[in-house]
């Protein structure tokens, strides 16, 4: 068979080439100190990637199903774990998403990170290569322990990324916090891996199990989720994470790596349908996320942060849709949100290059200044709000659809009600930053470069059409969809993307500095979970420690000091009996005798 | 038969030979002897490894010579899966700690000697098959730590308080005397223990001799189990770290000069745990089952116990040093599992933590030479003058938590695994909870040293890695990615021990009399 032909070496493809520069440019510091050519090393092995993505959806739809596996650990000379790659509908699709994104964000980087130094670009994009590889280790493992070391090592991309400034504080602190929430919550999957071991002997994405154990695997599997996918209430990473570069925001934390959280659910399917109890937990905690976050989104100062927020809540959504059991709907908003939000957070970036500030404060009126950048932040905005037509309609659409009916109504009317929220405060954004009067700071903004306004064009494509696809994704993943503008749920959504889009309109197109929700304000400045959490690491984590540190030092090693400290004492206190005089000793000797011979004749 | 193995452990000690007769002052030539000694016994490693059949598995490359016939003592050599990597690894740590010691302050010859003379005793323990010559080379790996602590090691001040206050009255508590006193004597009690385990197996064979081989196959009356596993636990095991006879290493790997700190917590630690498997599990396997619930019970305390006194510590070598006892109870939870991949497990464990912590303790010493301070709170924003050691340090931090991709991960997991399949699956809850407060610290520790404003005044100019000192960050650096990456290098040939050892204990174990004793 033509190679090219062989899914097996696309996917390989897809995983090596990234890997490939990221190897080199650790390898080759001369080439990483100077900047340039890292990015140049770097877009190349995407490239690379993403026309093996590209060619291998094709092939999948010719060829079907592939896996390739090798032994990567054995006991008693049987293997235990393989890894390799596995090319289906599901992971094809995902790697065709993860790849173009990847792409897009890189370009707009070489542009938006060019005042870095040298060495801090390089740095930049051997991380981003090094991302690329992870995230699609992930995406095409044949088993769940492949899943999870890509799942962590995307969490060490995002350490390092969102850290990438290390020497502001508050970047170095944001990256720490976001590691620690997610390996809190990845101890769910390691325990989940070995649950999972003990009762199939395997890794399998499609093992049977028993209903306990189904319920135990899945739940467990669930909290890494929570965790990666930032839903309540670990979900307060995500917000701060804001703090690396812009387009690390766009990849990572919107488009790709918080989505693999959705995408591990999708994969263990036939786990999570085993498990009805998990599948409603799930149902409770998306649905609650996607209020809750959307409530946050709305009074957020900074743009970056509306869009975390935002982020959350929609992650929220495929949630609720994975746990009302249509997987294939939370895959579909996973797909069309990938698009819209790195559209978005990229816009976002080009706004943030051009004023230099993260806050809607400064901005205004920019859309006589960045007509382009308006024009795309405009498109996903719409998108995300829902507006019938674009891509965002269609999936979340397919969400509220697997609602229907669903514990009296109440999920599906709190997913409505976010929609609205979701509009309303995408109407805010839309009217602080692009429209109304020019601000001071957007005085002097000019439009973004091509290589950066290139890569905002072409995440607007999708973020259009991509809805139109719905139906060929379902076929390639074993599934049936069609679109529908007539129904209930289709109307109501509607009314509410455009109701929020107009309410919004009407209080921020008058008065900037409207404030509609006070209580929200004020529940984010205490930001209530946040502070808990604080209050578990100091309190719990490093008081027991220090009570223990204490502990070791003064009590368990003070034992042993103290054994050491008798021994020398009893030496010293006895030492007066060796006097040294022979007189002293024949003395004792004669005693000694006289006492054993006492002995002997009592005895 | 070729002579690799005695060549490995020889190489080191007429190295150490060839150091006598060298002046003090000719410092470059004691290096280089030291250097080549050191690297024919990496060679020699390599080559073991690569000579091994691993299909075949069991002991191979036998040498024997006898010395004291009439008691059954024979100066006695071979190989298992288990000895290839952990040969390996002893070759690794000496070969870049010798590199790590080119700066050594006074008195070169007699420390580049007496670190020679430590690691042939190394050697000697994992390729001796019998008893005798096990304990004389575990005996001279662990003596010459008293010297070179005392000698070349740091002080610290430890403040007098808790209900043992007055203890200060006679030590000085946390000087480089008090540590280096405290670790030889608390592992010279836990040698007699040793011993005294030794003579009931010699006496209790019938066969009188000390071979391996011979007492391995021999029957044991179950008394006699009894009393030698408990002993060859907390003989070997205090080496080994474990509680609560572990806090000879904070203050003994704190007061070490670096070089030290690789050796001792890198490979010496590991003799502890080799010695209650290899001697313990594998000789006395009844007792070993009887005692194994114990043993990883106090195994899961020393990991969350270890995790959270690390996470209180303000100096960093202490950090690294409780971090050691932590990651150490994984190797020992690992072999009391007694499942195939907990002791693959243990095993890659003792690998995987001794590369991370020689990589610690090299960048340790490289800060601390140029920074003269390791508290943590005066430092900050390091990775500015000194990147590579910054990034070498982080990956050493990723080893730790056990993340994938790491040698670290492969280790931790498997003796999670083993746990899991265990009777005591609930060991795995502290372990998995003891690997996440590493993430804690080890995270919060690289923050505060590397991360933040670049630093100002007496430490704006320090320098990144030089020269040799580049030696141990690579060459520890990548095998940690490697066997990470792929860890069928190693863990094919221990795998093979693993199953002939365990075959022993669990057949024995299931034997219908244990089961009545149930």
């Amino acid at each position: 068979m033509n190679a090219l032909n062989d899914p097996i070496f696309l996917a390989a493809v897809a995983l090596l080439a990234p890997i490939g520069a990221a190897l080199l440019l650790v390898v080759l510091p001369f080439v990483r100190h100077r900047g340039a050519p890292a990015a140049g090393l770097c877009i190349f092995g995407s490239v690379l990637a993403l026309a093996a993505a590209v060619k291998l959806l094709f092939v999948h739809h010719e060829l079907g199903d592939a896996r390739f596996a090798v032994t990567w650990i054995s006991a008693v000379s049987k293997p235990i774990a393989e890894i390799g790659l596995f090319v289906d509908g599901t992971s094809s699709s995902m790697l065709a998403v993860v790849c173009l994104v990847a792409l897009c964000v890189q370009v707009f980087s070489v542009a938006y990170m060019h005042d870095e130094p040298p060495r801090g670009y390089g740095r930049y994009f051997a991380y981003h290569a090094f991302f690329l590889f992870s995230m699609n280790a992930f995406v095409l493992a044949p088993n769940l322990l492949q899943a999870f070391a890509g799942w962590e090592l995307v969490g060490l991309t995002s350490y390092l990324l969102i850290g990438f400034y290390f020497a502001k504080p508050s970047a170095a602190k944001a990256a720490v916090k976001a590691f620690w929430m997610t390996k809190l919550a990845d101890m769910g999957f390691l325990f989940g891996l070995l649950w999972l071991f003990v009762a199939t002997g395997g890794f399998e994405w499609t093992a049977k199990l028993d209903p306990t154990v189904a319920v135990g695997v899945t739940l467990l599997l669930f909290l890494a989720v929570v965790g990666k996918s930032a839903q309540f209430p670990l979900h307060i990473w995500l917000p701060d994470a804001m703090e690396g570069p812009t387009p690390v925001s766009a990849l990572l934390h919107a488009a790709t790596m918080v989505a693999a959280g959705v995408f591990l659910i999708v994969r263990a399917d036939p786990l999570f349908v085993q498990a009805a109890t998990t599948q409603t937990i799930m149902l409770w905690i998306g649905a609650f996320t996607a209020v809750f976050a959307a409530c946050l989104a709305l009074v957020q100062r900074d743009i970056k942060k509306v869009l975390a927020y935002s982020t959350c809540s929609q992650l929220g959504y495929m949630v609720a849709a994975l746990g009302a059991g249509s997987a294939f709907a939370g895959y579909f908003h996973l797909g069309t949100h990938a698009f819209f939000k790195a559209l978005l957070f990229l816009a976002a970036g080009s706004v943030i290059h051009a004023v230099h500030s993260n806050d809607l404060a400064d901005m205004g009126g920019l859309r006589k200044k960045m007509p382009l950048t308006t024009l795309t932040f405009v498109i996903g905005a719409l998108s995300l709000a829902g507006i019938p037509g674009l891509a965002g309609f269609f999936s979340k659409d397919l969400v509220l659809a697997s609602l229907e009916g669903r514990f009296g109504w109440v999920p599906w009317g709190m997913l409505m009600f976010s929609a609205f929220l979701t509009a309303f405060y995408m109407g805010r954004v839309l009217c602080l930053a692009f429209f109304g009067n020019l601000s001071h700071k957007a005085e002097h903004a000019h439009e973004a470069p091509l290589s950066m306004s290139g890569p905002l064009i072409v995440l607007a494509v999708p973020s259009v059409v991509a809805g139109f696809f719905g139906s060929t994704l379902a076929h390639a993943v074993g599934g049936h969809y069609e679109a529908h503008f007539v129904g209930l749920t289709p109307i109501v959504a509607s009314a509410m993307a455009l109701a929020g889009l107009l309410a919004s309109i009407a209080v921020y197109g008058r008065n900037r500095d409207a404030r509609v929700a006070g209580a929200i304000e004020g529940l984010d400045r205490a930001s209530a979970v946040d502070r808990l959490w604080e209050l578990g690491y100091r309190r719990a984590l490093l008081g027991v420690s220090s009570v223990l540190g204490w502990i070791d030092r003064y009590v368990i090693d003070g034992l042993m000091n103290f054994t050491g400290y008798t021994t020398i004492e009893a030496g010293a206190a006895v030492r007066g009996a060796q006097t040294g005089r022979m007189r002293h000793y024949l003395v004792a000797v004669v005693l000694g005798a006289v006492l054993v011979a006492v002995m002997g004749l009592v005895a | 038969m070729n002579h690799w193995l005695s060549l490995i452990v020889a190489a080191p000690a007429v190295a150490a030979a060839l150091l006598l007769v060298l002046k003090n002052e000719q410092k470059l030539a004691i290096r280089l002897v030291s250097l080549v000694g050191a690297t024919v016994s990496l060679v020699g490693s390599l080559v073991v490894a690569a000579q091994y059949d691993r299909a075949l598995g069991g002991f191979q490359m036998l040498e024997s010579f006898p010395l004291v016939p009439s008691y059954g003592i024979h100066l006695k050599l071979a190989v298992d899966g288990w000895g290839v990597a952990l040969l390996l690894l002893t070759g690794i740590i000496i070969v870049t700690g010798v590199l790590a010691s080119w700066s050594v302050p006074k008195r070169d010859k007699e420390f580049f000697l007496l670190l020679l003379v430590l690691v042939a005793g190394v050697f000697g323990v994992f390729v001796a098959q019998d008893l005798f010559v096990f304990f004389l080379f575990y005996e001279i790996a662990v003596l010459p730590m008293y010297l070179l602590i005392g000698i070349w090691g740091a002080s610290h001040d430890v403040k007098a308080a808790g209900p043992f206050k007055y203890v200060w009255k006679r030590f000085a508590v946390g000087g480089k005397e008090y540590a280096a006193m405290k670790l030889t004597l608390m592992l010279l009690v836990g040698s007699a223990a040793v011993l005294v385990g030794m003579l009931i197996l010699w006496n209790g064979s019938g066969a009188r001799t000390f071979d391996m081989q011979v007492l391995e196959n021999a029957t044991f009356s179950r008394t006699a189990q009894m009393w030698a596993f408990p002993l060859f636990w907390l003989g070997f095991g205090s080496l080994a770290g474990v509680f609560p006879f572990h806090t000879w290493s904070p203050d003994g790997h704190a007061s070490a000069p670096t070089a030290v700190s690789m050796l001792h917590a890198g490979v010496l630690m590991k003799l502890g745990a080799f010695g209650v498997m290899r001697i313990g599990m594998v000789l006395v396997p009844d007792a070993a089952e009887v005692w194994a619930p114990l043993v990883g019970t106090v195994a899961v305390i020393n990991v969350l116990y270890g995790a959270f006194c690390a996470a209180s510590q303000t100096d960093l070598k202490y950090i690294v040093a409780y971090s050691s006892v932590s990651h150490m109870g994984v190797v020992m939870l690992g072999a009391a599992t007694l499942t195939p991949n907990g002791w693959n497990g243990a095993v890659y464990q003792m690998v995987a933590h001794g590369i991370m912590t020689g990589l610690f303790f090299a960048l340790v010493g490289l800060v601390y030479e140029r920074a003269h301070t390791r508290a943590i709170a005066k430092m900050g924003g390091f990775a500015h003058p000194m990147p590579a050691v910054a990034a070498f340090f982080t990956l050493a931090c990723l080893s730790s938590l056990g993340l994938p991709g790491t040698a670290g991960f492969v280790a931790e997991f498997l003796v999670f695994v083993g746990a899991a399949q265990s009777e005591h699956w609930w060991w795995t809850i502290p372990g998995v909870l003891g690997a996440f407060v590493t993430a804690v610290y080890v995270l919060r520790a690289c923050k505060s040293i590397f991360w933040g404003p670049a630093p100002k005044g007496e430490y704006a100019h320090l320098q990144d890695a030089q020269r040799t000192e580049w030696a141990a960050p690579l060459v520890l650096g990548s095998a940690l990615v490697l066997f990470g990456f792929w860890p069928r290098f190693l863990l094919d040939s221990i795998d093979g021990a693993s199953a002939t050892f365990l075959s022993r204990v669990v057949t024995v174990a299931s034997a219908p009399d244990m089961e009545t004793n149930k």
